[in-house]
């Protein structure tokens, strides 16, 4: 069997501490994404149990076997969580959920419960999407932007190269940061476009004297950076005049995950990134479940 | 409103009707700034065209790159929809909707055409003066074509239904105010686009019973109350989604809507000139508002009286007016700490994707509908 570079691990865990039947509050949160599913399950606002798969084709099945997986072999079952919200593209797939949610508030809350609660820009960088968002000091959303319908520069194009450049999904970004200096990134405008150019480099023996693969990885992984970095610069600047300031930063989505994007993304916004013990894929998930 | 939602849906059949009854040519426009009054003394039916959300195999070879609105009318042109359109006029307007024009009269070199100019800059010294004479000169063109003189009494009498029918939208506008907020966004909508493809007198007959039965509605319960900032709509189907999302679009700042009908003609001896004024003065387009940059004040003015919460902003995609005028509606938004959200229409918008900015800027004002003026003070 080929191997398929871009099929990142998925993921299942579930808390051995918390004894679910103790709880007086279960929620659980499901985030159907375009590329990946999550599910989170809160007990007494702690996480409890979690799940991350590849969404796939089937979105129904997908939603299903993502909250399965997160009540793992708990002996939990639907009936025994309190409210479960749904969100994310596929939310309308949830059957089970109870509400939908739109997938802004969601990151914003999650963000909070995962970093701390003074973060104040969050950037989630999903499959299909790159959400900024702004928070108040207090749980609020002060301003919002979304990447435009094209989704260049995101989670779905880093698996494409991926597998078109034979390099797995997880080293992409680490071997990426090992050039001395960023290359010029390839096209910003269209990632089939950016696709094209970055197979173009490594056709034409890219950078004559001195050719990396790592160098062509930089190179796509900075326009990558590029493309994100249009979105959160659109966003209301904090208040310190008219400099930009982008303080108590974080990032979720699956692109988080990708040292090669957010390192490059924190040095242009002059902002080290808050760290969380959770995976930042869950953002959106325990963002629902805590508003569910 | 049912009668004008079926005149707005089956537009074409309406246009051929009117042929039929009145024996009269029906010229078709796209520009706001095209002095309908003068086209109606002469016994024409102008008609807006309005584009649709239709999937495009003809024009890419012809205008690749405009916006699709001109690209949609051209391809509506080639399918037949428009082929009850004797005449179609070309007024001084952004490239695209000329490119258009000029690709629709090649293909279709039968149609009376005329290029009407009016000035980029409607506020400038010798705008009036150069107004009045292309309006002179449109006249006569008119003339020729229809073979018929066009009099002060037949003049008078267009001013006359063009006015009232701006004040009976007005008045159809004023029912979406705070204290009395009877009718949906998506209805008024699409009775001011009803108007625009349709006789005006006979809209006014329509108008003048149906107010009356709007005025007799159950004011609206509270929600967040939005407003529509961008480039040109050609239908209610984004007003229908914020309705579905328990909001409501309470007032425009469009082309087509609340800037089409919010200034008169004022009467005067000279009458073109009179015409000619009403669309100097009426509120600038974005591709008008040079130099003074009038438009971000007026949307504030708007957005105050109507007392919204916040402010979509919908351009089509490749507009260049509504890109370039985009920042300086941002600045001011931001410098008041007014929520607004901004997304790019094409001919399909992706439902989900458009849905998710629009809940995520409703959710963002909701909790804090009535604390809104203290954000920047926290």
């Amino acid at each position: 069997m080929t191997q398929e570079f871009w099929k990142w691990p998925e993921s299942k865990w579930v808390s051995e501490k918390i004894d679910w039947k103790k709880a007086k509050k279960i929620t659980a949160g499901v985030d159907i994404g375009t590329t990946s599913a999550q599910a989170a399950i809160l007990c007494d606002g702690q996480l409890f149990g979690y799940a991350n798969i590849a969404t796939g084709a089937d979105f129904r099945e997908a939603a299903d076997a993502v909250i399965q997986g997160a009540m793992g072999a708990s002996g939990m079952t639907l009936k025994d969580i309190g409210s479960v919200a749904a969100t994310g593209f596929g939310s309308r797939n949830a059957g089970y959920a109870a509400k939908t949610l739109d997938e802004i508030q969601c990151h914003g809350k999650g963000a909070r419960f995962m970093f701390g609660p003074s973060v104040t820009t969050v950037v989630d960088l999903g499959g299909q999407t790159c959400k900024a968002i702004r928070l108040f000091e207090w749980d609020r959303i002060r301003d919002f932007k979304t990447n435009d319908k094209c989704a260049a520069g995101m989670g779905r194009d880093i698996e494409v190269i991926c597998d078109i450049l034979q390099v797995p999904i997880q080293e992409i970004g680490e071997k990426s940061l090992q050039v001395e200096n960023d290359p010029e990134p390839v096209s910003t405008t269209c990632y089939a476009f950016a696709n094209t150019e970055t197979v173009g480099l490594l056709r034409e023996g890219y950078r004559e004297a001195a050719y990396t693969e790592n160098d062509v990885y930089a190179a796509h992984l900075f326009a990558v950076a590029w493309r994100i970095l249009s979105t959160v610069g659109k966003l209301a600047p904090l208040d310190v005049g008219d400099i930009k300031v982008y303080k108590e930063l974080a990032f979720t989505g699956g692109l988080a995950k990708n040292k090669g994007v957010t390192k490059r993304l924190e040095r242009e916004l002059d902002a080290a990134a808050l760290t969380s013990e959770y995976d930042p894929q869950l953002a959106g998930a325990i963002g629902a479940a805590l508003l569910a | 409103m049912e009668n004008l939602k079926e005149i707005l849906d089956g537009r074409h059949e309406y246009a051929k009707d009117w042929k039929k009854r009145t024996g009269g040519k029906v010229v078709g426009y796209y520009d706001v700034y095209f002095p309908e009054e003068l086209l109606y003394a002469a016994g024409a039916l102008p008609i807006r065209i309005l584009a649709r959300h239709e999937a495009d195999d003809n024009t890419d070879r012809q205008m690749y790159g405009n916006c699709y609105p001109t690209r949609d009318m051209l391809n509506q042109f080639m399918n037949g929809r428009y082929d009850y359109v004797d005449g179609l006029i070309d007024i001084e307007s952004c490239q695209w909707w000329h490119n258009a024009c000029s690709t629709t009269l090649v293909n279709f070199p039968g149609l009376f055409s005329h290029y009407f100019f009016v000035p980029d800059y409607p506020d400038g010294r010798k705008s009036k003066d150069v107004m009045r004479s292309e309006m002179g000169v449109f006249k006569t063109r008119l003339e020729e074509w229809l073979g018929k003189t066009i009099t002060d009494e037949a003049l008078d009498h267009a001013i006359e239904v063009y006015n009232t029918n701006r004040n009976l939208l007005r008045q159809v506008y004023e029912l979406r105010r705070f204290d009395r907020s009877v009718i949906l966004g998506s209805e008024a909508m699409e009775i001011v686009l009803a108007c625009q493809v349709m006789d005006k007198a006979e809209a006014n007959k329509i108008l003048e019973k149906l107010i009356p039965e709007l005025e007799s509605r159950e004011p609206h319960g509270d929600c967040v109350r939005l407003m529509l900032v961008g480039s040109e709509t050609y239908d209610a189907e984004l007003e229908k989604l914020v309705e579905s999302l328990g909001a409501n679009i309470v007032i425009d700042e469009l082309d087509n809507g609340s800037s089409y009908i919010w200034n008169n003609v004022i009467p005067q001896k000279d009458r073109l000139m009179a015409i000619g004024l009403r669309y100097l003065g009426r509120p600038h387009s974005a591709l008008k508002d040079n130099v003074w940059r009038r438009r971000p004040e007026r949307i504030y003015e708007l957005f105050e009286d109507y007392q919204a919460d916040g402010v979509i902003i919908a351009k089509q995609i490749y507009c260049h007016p509504h890109g370039t005028d985009m920042y300086a509606v941002w600045k001011l938004l931001r410098e008041r700490n007014i929520p607004y959200h901004t997304f790019e229409r094409d001919s399909t918008m992706p439902y989900e994707e458009t849905k998710l900015g629009v809940e995520a800027l409703i959710n963002m004002i909701k909790p804090g509908m009535t604390r809104l003026y203290g954000w920047s003070k926290a």
